[in-house]
């Protein structure tokens, strides 16, 4: 397992919301701005950190009985204390996520993370894992959030930018972002749910389609290299 | 036997040191949300009536059970009513001003879950919240939604959250009247 390839796995081969397909819920609930994305990809990429590491240090002592009710308790210990932390400091934030914080605890990428990868691999892996999922989780946060901000309301950067007074960011949520063109003529129906699902399908199936283009672009390329190989043995 | 007792032992340590772990963040944090929360109640008293202090009043409380509490402002120029209700997702605060004709000088959220991006707008500072919010001032307790006939335009997405908080000004503004 070295590093490179674990950010490749994050990130693309292995993108938990566009290939494992996990996590989804808040994936489609809260991508509404690109505020909301960053704030939630960020607050789980810390949690997924976090439990990674623990659970990879506690992974000899846990019986295995029980170690479903042990990574329970250590998500829900970490996303308590994130989702405190964000109310005290960033009220603005945990405003706008509302009940996703908390319920980060039954979100798939944690406790999927830490059943298929951490229980078995030791404390450096796993903290590499964690960076790079959590990464993989927030790009795919972001490109959902671009996608139905500015087909949705015309707008982009909705909360982090503020353009009425000078252009600067607001790190408190109060940024009206940038109107591209009007919100009347945004499709509001991708700011719904409905279109979270829209949104999420046709990124799918980009991904699907590049991961398997260049999947067969591999395949190509060993079968000329075969080929090449055997012309020169005759 | 011994079996159960381990993995007994093990699930304790590790909840005692979570739980430990928590109390430690809580002491570290909840006076700033406390401080927070009570900031926020103060603002949006004086965003729906403008007066230097509030005063609780009684009301009746089983006439009313969604009411939190009805404070009159000191300047006499009416009362904020606090009252918690469901909204589309979970409960909403909600701080209404009452002016002494009985009509609604204003709206404020203080605490609610709804939907980010649809009900949550409700609240938000931004111009679809202030748009949606200023709608109420000057309506009396005949408010309704312009769907069932009144003249408040719901917000996209959000027509359960636009109900409940028309029906709690009309609530509001009831339990002001009740005072006589």
């Amino acid at each position: 397992m070295n590093i490179k390839k674990q950010f490749k796995e994050g990130l693309i081969t292995n993108n938990p919301v566009l290939v494992q397909q996990i996590g989804m819920c808040a994936t489609m609930a809260i991508t509404t701005t690109l505020f909301n994305g960053i704030g939630m990809g960020l607050s789980v990429l810390i949690i997924l950190t976090c439990c990674n590491v623990v659970i990879s240090a506690i992974r000899k002592i846990i019986p295995d009985e029980i170690r479903l009710a042990i990574f329970v308790v250590v998500i829900a210990t970490f996303v308590t204390i994130v989702d405190l932390l964000l109310q005290a400091f960033v009220p603005a934030l945990s405003e706008a996520l509302g009940v996703f914080i908390p319920l980060i605890v039954v979100n798939c990428i944690i406790i999927g993370r830490a059943e298929a990868f951490c229980q078995k691999m030791p404390i450096g892996p796993s903290f590499f894992d964690g960076v790079f999922q959590g990464l993989g989780y927030t790009c795919v946060l972001i490109i959902m959030c671009v996608v139905r901000e500015l087909l949705g309301a015309g707008r982009f950067g909705g909360g982090l930018i503020d353009v009425a007074n000078g252009f600067r960011l607001t790190l408190d949520g109060t940024g009206g972002g940038i109107q591209i063109f009007p919100e009347t003529y945004g499709a509001s129906i991708l700011s719904l749910p409905f279109g979270g699902f829209l949104t999420l399908g046709c990124l799918m199936a980009v991904m699907q389609y590049a991961l398997k283009k260049s999947a067969k672009k591999k395949e190509a390329a060993e079968k000329a290299a075969a080929e090449i190989e055997k012309e020169v043995e005759e | 036997m011994n079996k159960i007792l381990k993995l007994t032992l093990v699930l304790f340590l590790v909840c005692a040191i979570a739980a430990g772990a928590l109390g430690v963040v809580n002491e570290l944090t909840y006076r700033r949300i406390d401080a927070q929360q009570q900031a926020k109640t103060v603002e949006a008293f004086s965003a729906v009536m403008k007066a230097d202090g509030y005063e609780e009043v009684g009301f009746d409380s089983a006439a009313f059970p969604t009411v939190n509490s009805v404070n009159h402002a000191t300047n006499d120029a009416g009362y904020v009513v606090t009252s918690t209700f469901s909204g589309a997702q979970g409960n909403i605060t909600l701080a209404v001003g009452v002016d002494n004709d009985y009509k609604c000088t204003g709206i404020s959220v203080i605490e609610h879950s709804e939907t980010s991006g649809l009900g949550a707008n409700a609240a938000s500072t931004g111009e679809v919240g202030v748009k949606f919010r200023a709608q109420f001032v000057g309506e009396d307790e005949n408010i309704a939604l312009s769907k069932s006939g009144g003249s408040i335009d719901a917000l996209t997405g959000a027509t359960i959250t636009s109900r409940a908080i028309t029906g709690a000004v009309a609530e509001s503004i009831r339990v002001v009247k009740s005072l006589g």
